[in-house]
């Protein structure tokens, strides 16, 4: 059993054990044990103000994407087999129960029977089986290319057989896809997947109401929800991109949620009498990226010079004067300390004397011009403070923005092979998943590999044995941090802010996720 | 007559022909929407397939035959974000940016028009010079920055008006008077040179000859002419007002069509960007059309002219 | 009181003689230009000038007022920004850069739509059309929506910028020199030319170009106005001139946010050098407009 052992406290309280599926499935534990007991009547509404666009894309969990964004309306609306909760990455939640088969190739859920649609409709094993088939998100030709079929013996109870022993297949199932997020055979086929975005019907907390594209999303409660009916009876979630005009409608009682609010408005924030700073660390670590260190004529190919900016870059001075200090510095470059297979590197250094001497030591006694540094320019303002620490130490280099469009198509279209690359994931996964995308031969956003770390993925993707997996996984991300692969910066701080109407407001509930949820738990003060 | 009309008419034709050829092609060397509508790190397959569903697989001609053949129904695609008709959407915005531009060009010309009626009549002193300055602020200030400005005065220090969104005539002070301050500038400065004009001419003297009053001189005879051209230059910078409110439309999270067209570049909605800009483009058109008529109209050497 | 036969006796003079002589009494703008050419020796000199470096900031020196304010000290005179970089010094730096892009982008546009303008206000038929149905469409995408545009497709960096500024703009000039070019054809010196046996090229070089520049010129400096604005739009909307490139449009763009926890400094201050550099090239041109060429009121 692979043990985590988190860094120091983090906000709120994050430690998590980690479980695998077959300890979980002897037990068959469940968080948050369902209230049978009807709460009072949902009354009264609380107002977002959201920081991105929502598209109908979101309502249907068939074409979410490996972004935490849809999750924002996901778990509003929809309800999934298993799914990260508080206190567990993949907790029982319309599946009541699982059993992992000794052999690994088979999956049996049990399906809670008091499960209901907002159209009244039980979730049964037919919708699971159809929700998965459905399914064209992310990581959906990898899941169903595993899966042999799906036996949906009765209706409470649906088997997954998969054609060789997937280790991941949970994780894939609970958080890396939206596989398991279920929605309404019935209803679907009758309104057609162009007529169920534009009135989609889950197994949620909150029911549909009205979507006007760019402005704003109307959601009321569902009182037959299985975990317990939610406090809040409306939902009203407002388009407003600007950060400057969002806290104003927060400090006007417009809103009463405010996503994203950065740098000195956050100070604003948190000066303010009744209004309330909610910082989340994200699974979204950020890195700097030297896509030229397999280029032997390159400085970034000397371990020496990469060691040097890693000991350049202050991440303190920068989370503090950026994001008051909420970001978390785990100095693992690419996996979140959230996730499972998670390896904990030694601590950050800043030591920019240090990293003089060893430029000085491979050959760079004056430093040398590192040409461009891209980044997505929603991140310039961190970029612009790396920029300046690598500068200190002698390293020039020029920060080049890019629209987060052309950003993440540049990055894996290979076009930044000169330069430096501030990137950046959240994506869901373990931290196989990580290595598949950032480390390995052939990953999306790899501009090279090493032998003797390309080596281990494939023997971890095929072990069984969850301790020597872990091994192996933590052995890639040991060699990543000593070949300095990567410089790590931080785990991305998301802050929000809070009006003196809301009481729980859900902020840090789930481990690593940005938003509100769960939303069932969110009450307005009395 | 009829046949200046014609020719005007099919010089619009070609140029929102021409307007939709460049649009359209532009917005595919812009990027590839498929990119972001995946996870950074998706298969060729997945990509592959979004490009299908989308239409973007065809060859370009073919695809611009269909954009062209599927315009002329009226119907201006779906856009790849929001999964509706582009139409529906355009429709269900203009209302508001039509609402802004109307009320911002009617507050630019309360301040534009009786600065420039000062200016003309006392020439060279000092409300000349203050009208011209005032107005002149306007163009040299950013609309966003007054905007923002004018949300933390008025919303966050004194609470008067709300901060974004639409909805009250509350709601549309602020970007209102934000959007309409620049054009002020232009409306003054039509204003006082065509009630100079009008004030120098034979007609005015002859006003003042008879004896009346100076006020009445003004108010009777000059005004009226002069506001001619002031009223076309304003039914030209309407149009223009619609489509570069975006950002005060962003400031102020007003629901209008700037927004919308800035949104669908960032996202790389073709759809959305095609119909935005080409109707953007034909209502200038059309308005340029319904001015060289107008014109034409009043003065008969413009139609004659080779 | 005047009499009929005194009003009748006055010489004759053209009807509009109050009008323009009351305009030509319009003095020289003394004050704009002075401004001006501040703006322009604090660019050339920003070196000398700036006590430190616009672009490298200390972060623990962040959002330091104006040094008369409590706080604030007379290491950063103007106070500093959020990454703790001096004020004053973006300032002047960013005057270089705002010089820089207006001229070069309005005389990129003047270039282009000038001989646009003259080709097609002189040839006349089938380059007219096609000139002016160009110019019709491009008229009709909105300047700021095809700046964004553009943006998005060769990124941001301050030469796209002029450049993306410049093939905005040249359509203003396109139009208006066509309107005069059109006029001048028909006086005698060009008629002249053409009977002497110019070629087309010597005309248009010769003959027209010296008597459009003037208009030229006037919508030079009107258009540097909108260009430099244009500039802040495109920074606010984050298509603009890139970080950390002291910009005054990206200083009252990163500003902004500082304007709501009460650090005004951050973007009065470049509001402020915007405001003259635009309110100064108006002023100029206004007048210029009245001492060239008193027939261009409608622009």
């Amino acid at each position: 059993m692979h043990v985590v052992q988190p860094q120091s406290a983090s906000l709120g309280s994050n430690r998590l054990s980690r479980r695998d599926v077959l300890a979980l499935a002897a037990l068959g534990a469940v968080a948050g044990a369902p209230t049978i007991a009807r709460a009072a009547a949902p009354a009264g509404q609380l107002t977002w103000g959201i920081h991105v666009s929502l598209t109908p894309t979101w309502f249907d969990p068939a074409e979410t994407l490996g972004l935490i964004t849809p999750y924002m309306v996901l778990y509003a609306l929809h309800d999934a087999m298993v799914k990260p909760m508080p206190g567990k990455l993949q907790s029982p939640s319309l599946a009541e129960s699982w059993i992992a088969s000794e052999d690994g190739l088979s999956y049996s859920f049990v399906i809670r029977k008091e499960a209901k649609f907002h159209n009244g409709d039980p979730v049964t094993a037919e919708d699971v089986k159809f929700s998965f088939q459905r399914y064209k998100g992310a990581a959906h030709a990898l899941m169903q290319s595993q899966v042999a079929e799906i036996e949906t013996p009765d209706p409470q109870h649906v088997t997954f057989k998969l054609k060789k022993p997937w280790p991941d297949f949970l994780t894939f199932y609970s958080s890396a896809s939206g596989a398991g997020w279920i929605v309404p055979k019935k209803y679907v086929e009758k309104v057609g997947d162009e007529g169920f975005k534009k009135a989609p019907i889950g197994a949620g907390p909150y029911k549909f109401v009205s979507f006007k594209p760019g402005i704003e999303l109307v959601l009321e409660a569902f009182d037959g929800y299985w975990r317990k009916t939610p406090a809040v009876k409306r939902l009203v979630m407002k388009m407003i991109p600007d950060e400057t005009t969002r806290l104003a409608a927060l400090k006007q009682g417009e809103v009463d949620i405010a996503y994203s609010i950065r740098g000195e408005l956050a100070e604003d924030l948190r000066k303010t009498p009744g209004l309330a700073l909610k910082p989340v660390v994200l699974q979204g670590p950020n890195w700097l990226y030297f896509p030229e260190q397999w280029d032997p004529k390159s400085p970034w190919s000397k371990l020496k010079v990469r060691q040097a900016a890693n000991l350049a870059i202050d991440r303190e001075g920068m989370s503090k004067a950026l994001f008051l200090g909420y970001c978390k510095v785990t100095n693992n470059a690419v996996v979140p300390y959230t996730f499972e297979y998670y390896w904990q590197p030694p601590a950050a250094e800043h030591d920019p004397e240090k990293a003089k001497k060893l430029l000085a030591e491979a050959g760079y006694p004056n430093g040398f011009d590192a040409g461009l540094m891209y980044c997505d320019s929603s991140y310039a303002n961190m970029a612009e403070v790396s920029v300046d620490n690598l500068t200190a130490i002698g390293i020039t280099i020029k920060l080049q923005p890019v629209e987060r469009a052309g950003f993440f198509a540049g990055y894996s279209n290979k076009k930044y092979a000169k330069g430096v690359i501030q990137g950046a994931s959240a994506a869901f996964g373990n931290a196989a998943t990580r290595m598949a995308s950032f480390v390995a031969k052939g990953g999306a956003f790899c501009y090279g590999s090493y032998p003797d770390i390309d080596a281990l993925y494939p023997q971890q993707a095929d072990e069984t044995d969850p301790k020597k997996r872990a091994a192996l996984l933590d052995k890639m991300q040991q060699l990543v941090y000593e070949k300095a692969m990567y410089v790590p910066i931080w785990q991305l701080a998301f802050l929000n802010g809070i009006g003196p109407r809301v009481g729980e407001s859900s902020f840090g509930q789930i481990p690593g996720f940005a938003y509100t949820a769960p939303f069932e738990d969110i009450t307005i003060k009395a | 007559m009829k046949r200046y009309i014609l020719r005007r008419a099919g010089y619009c034709a070609l140029s929102l022909f021409l307007l939709s050829l460049t649009i359209f092609f532009f917005v595919r060397v812009t990027g590839d929407p498929a990119t972001l509508l995946v996870e950074p790190g998706a298969s060729r397959a997945d990509i592959a397939a979004i490009h299908h569903q989308f239409g973007l697989d065809r060859p370009l001609l073919v695809q611009y035959w269909l954009f062209m053949v599927n315009l002329f129904h009226g119907d201006f695609g779906q856009s790849f974000y929001y999964q509706v008709p582009v139409l529906q959407l355009y429709l269900s915005r203009l209302p508001n940016s039509l609402l802004l531009a109307a009320v911002a060009m009617g507050l630019s010309l309360l301040i534009g028009i009786p600065s420039g009626i000062l200016a003309s009549v006392h020439v060279g002193r000092f409300w000349d010079s203050f009208g011209k300055v005032f107005s002149l602020l306007g163009l040299s200030l950013p609309s966003f920055w007054v905007g923002l400005v004018l949300i933390l005065v008025f919303s966050v220090y004194l609470g008067w008006l709300p901060s974004s969104g639409a909805g009250t005539p509350l709601h549309l002070i602020m970007p209102a008077f934000a959007l309409g301050w620049y054009f002020a500038a232009s409306h003054m400065r039509l204003t006082r040179s065509s009630m100079l004009e009008v004030l120098g001419s034979e007609y005015i003297k002859l006003a003042r000859l008879k004896g009346l009053p100076q006020s009445l001189v003004i108010a009777k005879h000059a005004f009226k002419n002069a506001l001619i051209p002031v009223l076309t230059l304003a039914g030209i910078n309407l149009v223009i007002m619609v489509n570069v409110a975006v950002v005060v439309e962003t400031v102020f999270a007003w629901p209008g069509i700037g927004r919308l067209l800035y949104e669908g570049i960032a996202f790389r909605d073709f759809p959305v960007v095609q119909g935005v800009v080409l109707m953007g483009g034909a209502m200038i058109v059309v308005v340029n059309l319904l001015v060289d008529i107008l014109y034409a109209v009043i003065d008969p050497r413009i139609r004659l002219e080779k | 009181m005047s009499t009929p036969a005194d009003v009748i006796s006055l010489p004759a003079r053209a009807p509009r003689s109050t009008f323009w002589s009351s305009l030509r009494r319009a003095q020289f703008p003394l004050i704009p230009t002075l401004i001006l050419g501040v703006i322009t020796f604090v660019a050339i000199f920003a070196n000398q000038l700036a006590p430190h470096n616009p672009e490298v900031g200390s972060l623990v020196a962040r959002f330091r007022p104006p040094f008369w304010m409590a706080k604030g000290s007379t290491e950063y005179l103007l106070g500093t920004d959020q990454l703790g970089r001096d004020v004053l010094s973006r300032l002047i730096f960013g005057a270089r850069i705002s010089l820089v892009v207006g001229f070069t982008a309005v005389i990129f546009a003047g270039v282009i739509g000038t001989a646009l303008g003259i080709i097609s206000g002189y040839l006349g038929s089938w380059a007219d059309q096609v000139i002016m149905r160009i110019t019709d469409t491009w008229l009709a995408l909105p300047a700021l929506t095809f700046a964004i545009f553009l943006a998005a497709i060769v990124g941001p960096s301050m030469w796209n910028i002029v450049i993306i500024l410049g093939l905005t703009y040249w359509t203003r000039y396109a139009r208006v020199i066509r309107g005069e070019v059109l006029s001048l054809k028909e006086r005698d010196f060009v008629k002249l030319a053409i009977v002497a046996g110019c070629s087309k090229w010597t005309i248009m070089r010769r003959h027209l170009l010296p008597n459009v520049i003037n208009t030229a010129v006037v919508l030079g400096s009107l258009m540097l106005g909108v260009v430099i604005i244009a500039e802040a739009s495109l920074s606010f909307l984050g298509v603009g001139v890139p970080p950390p490139e002291p910009a005054w449009g990206l200083m009252l763009s990163d500003g902004k946010q500082g304007l709501m926890v009460g650090y005004w400094w951050l973007t009065v201050f470049p509001g402020c050098c915007i405001m003259l550099m635009v309110l100064s090239a108006n002023l100029i041109g206004d007048w210029l407009r009245v001492k060239l060429d008193p027939q261009l009121r409608q622009l």
